[in-house]
């Protein structure tokens, strides 16, 4: 017997993770246009820089996670002005900026390797599990979802009310235009990169302390981050929003049949490829594209 | 390692079929403009269906032809979808596919013998009473005669009127198909004969090593071979053959160095970070790599090609 709100908490909690983890890459995609491999790379650092604090340096947890964050947002910024910007304005090609991104993913993770060990690493922390009704959660898998909402509903406020949020999508939609109604465009990318990037960290924390701590702990979820990209359309945050539930979904729902059909539950990760070439076929600008059009 | 000529002859071997895997690449990419961000998928599986044909007794030649058949269908299936789109969308495709493939591969233990590989792989050419050194100059004879071939082919390709196609589409595609070109046509070819070479390029290596697992495909050798194409000069077969012995020789030497040097640091880690150091310089400093592509060779007169490359030479200074 499969408990099905088991499986829909699960699969809200990975889409909400999934949600912070890609919605830096969708946006800075659609504002810098190219695909940042070095994102992935951007989630194992602020899981490291939290076990750096947590564990290592033995902070309080709150300041740790924050302290992670912030860290993480100042290394997508200084990839943006070390790296892309310089890159960008010498008129760098498509694909040697994808190039560039990839080589400065493996510098990223090859230098954390290089700094605390490619063996698996623990926040050695044990949560007590909550049963609500038939559902069993731990009060992580909770401040997950508090978390998520809370920045997905900061994310919707300032990307509509306020200049700057405007100023992004402006951007995303037209550079040429919103440079000349005196955006700063500079200004608007690294912001953006830098949220992305913290953004990500955060995630990656949650990503580590749900199980544990490895090296490729981000680039496992590439695959997952690009999937929700492309379906939810290139730069749309709620395109992101809608797409990681649909994955997360899927996913959980993918592994209950996997399980049925006797396969490894390794192959959630190909119902990720599975949407991602759908998306290509089907609907290569992605869903929300759709409702832009029609709007 | 006792024998300084067996590390050097190992390094040769292993830049011959790395000079595979790049001209491959710059079949795809520096002629055609396909981002194939997923070569180690099809380096792969070419390596596997050696490694499977031949525990199933099958002679060298039966395999390379299965592997280049399987990896070219592969190829083409899963470019399919992207190869209409803009290049980006190529380059998330096939980086994606790579993990896909190890996934399969690492969990059918039936068929690839999941994380412990497959060992015990026949060598092509089998001469008993061959000393070690013996074997491995035969080796390096067969992977180089089939990296000459490799070249030989993209050259005669690339120099045809149907190079000439390929060379329109990645500069302009609107205009190739303006001359009643199908773009698509073009792309999913050039795909296929890519993927194929890296297929072979994989058989080569699953006889050479002797033993396949999944941890020798990570997503470092399609990062290699990429910057093996970069750093020798996109469009140009000869760059890209030296770009491979320069990263093979740069890769070996960051090794020996840690070894002398007696750094504080894991190879593995260095070379990796090393290597992507050096190809965010090149794409800084050099776009167009060391060994240019060659427009229109040897016309008009002397005093022009000099200075055309003073010409160069000063827009260079100036970028840099």
């Amino acid at each position: 017997m499969i408990n099905w709100l088991q499986v829909l908490m699960n699969s809200i909690v990975w889409g909400c993770m999934y949600m912070l983890a890609t919605v830096g890459l969708s946006l800075s995609y659609g504002l810098s246009r190219f695909p940042n491999f070095a994102h992935a790379e951007y989630i194992t650092f602020g899981a490291y820089m939290a076990f750096l604090f947590l564990v290592v340096s033995n902070l309080d947890i709150y300041l740790a996670v924050g302290l992670a964050v912030v860290l993480s947002a100042f290394m997508g910024g200084l990839s943006y002005l070390i790296l892309f910007k310089p890159l960008k304005s010498r008129g760098a090609s498509l694909v040697h900026l994808m190039v560039s991104s990839i080589g400065l993913g493996f510098l990223i993770r090859h230098f954390l390797m290089q700094t605390f060990g490619g063996g698996i690493q623990s926040f050695r922390i044990v949560w007590p599990t909550i049963s609500i009704g038939p559902i069993v959660t731990t009060p992580l898998l909770l401040a997950i979802l508090i978390v998520a909402l809370v920045i997905a509903f900061s994310l919707h406020i300032l990307l509509t009310k306020t200049k700057l949020g405007k100023a992004i999508r402006a951007t995303a939609d037209n550079p040429e235009l919103a440079a000349a109604s005196g955006i700063d465009l500079n200004k608007v990318s690294l912001f953006t990169w830098s949220l992305g990037a913290a953004l990500a960290g955060f995630s990656g924390i949650f990503l580590a302390m749900r199980s544990s701590l490895v090296p490729l702990i981000g680039w496992k979820v590439l695959l997952q981050t690009f999937a929700i990209t492309l379906l939810g359309g290139v730069g749309s945050f709620y395109g992101v929003l809608i797409a990681s539930f649909i994955l997360g979904l899927s996913e959980n729902v993918g592994v209950v049949i996997l399980t049925w059909l006797g396969l490894s539950a390794d192959y959630r990760s190909a119902v990720a490829f599975i949407i991602l070439v759908a998306t290509l076929i089907l609907k290569p600008e992605g869903l929300m594209a759709v409702a832009k059009r029609r709007a | 390692m006792a024998d300084p000529l067996m590390y050097l002859l190992d390094a040769v071997a292993y830049a011959g079929i790395f000079g595979i895997l790049s001209i491959s690449l710059n079949f795809e990419y520096g002629y055609t403009n396909l981002a194939n961000f997923g070569k180690v998928a099809f380096f792969m599986i070419g390596a596997y269906v050696t490694a499977i044909m031949s525990s199933l007794k099958y002679p060298f030649i039966v395999n390379s032809i299965l592997a280049i058949l399987i990896t070219g269908v592969i190829g083409v299936l899963t470019s399919l979808p992207a190869l209409r789109l803009k290049e980006d969308f190529l380059a998330i495709t096939m980086i994606t596919l790579g993990e896909v493939m190890k996934l399969i591969i690492k969990n059918e233990e039936w068929l690839a013998g999941g994380v412990w590989g497959i060992s015990g792989i026949a060598p092509a050419i089998v001469i008993p009473g061959l000393t070690f050194r013996e074997r491995l100059i035969i080796q390096i004879a067969l992977i180089y005669g089939i990296l000459i071939a490799c070249y030989f082919i993209c050259e005669l390709i690339v120099k045809s009127p149907y190079g000439r196609v390929l060379k329109t589409i990645r500069e302009d595609e609107l205009i190739a198909s303006t001359y009643g070109k199908n773009v698509f046509k073009y792309k999913v070819q050039v795909f296929a004969v890519g993927s194929a070479m890296s297929g072979l390029a994989g058989g080569l290596f699953a006889q050479y090593i002797g033993t396949v697992n999944p941890y020798m495909f990570e997503p470092t050798v399609t990062f290699a071979i990429w910057m093996m194409v970069i750093l020798g000069g996109p469009a140009n077969n000869l760059g890209a053959i030296l770009g491979a012995f320069m990263v093979e020789g740069f890769q070996r030497s960051s090794r020996l160095l840690k070894d002398y040097l007696n750094l504080p640091l894991d190879p593995v880690n260095l070379q990796v970070m090393l290597t992507a150091i050096l190809v965010i310089t090149v794409v800084f400093y050099r776009p167009q790599g060391l060994l240019k592509e060659k427009i229109k060779p040897y016309e008009g007169s002397l005093h022009k090609i000099i200075a055309s490359k003073f010409m160069e030479v000063k827009s260079w200074i100036r970028r840099s």
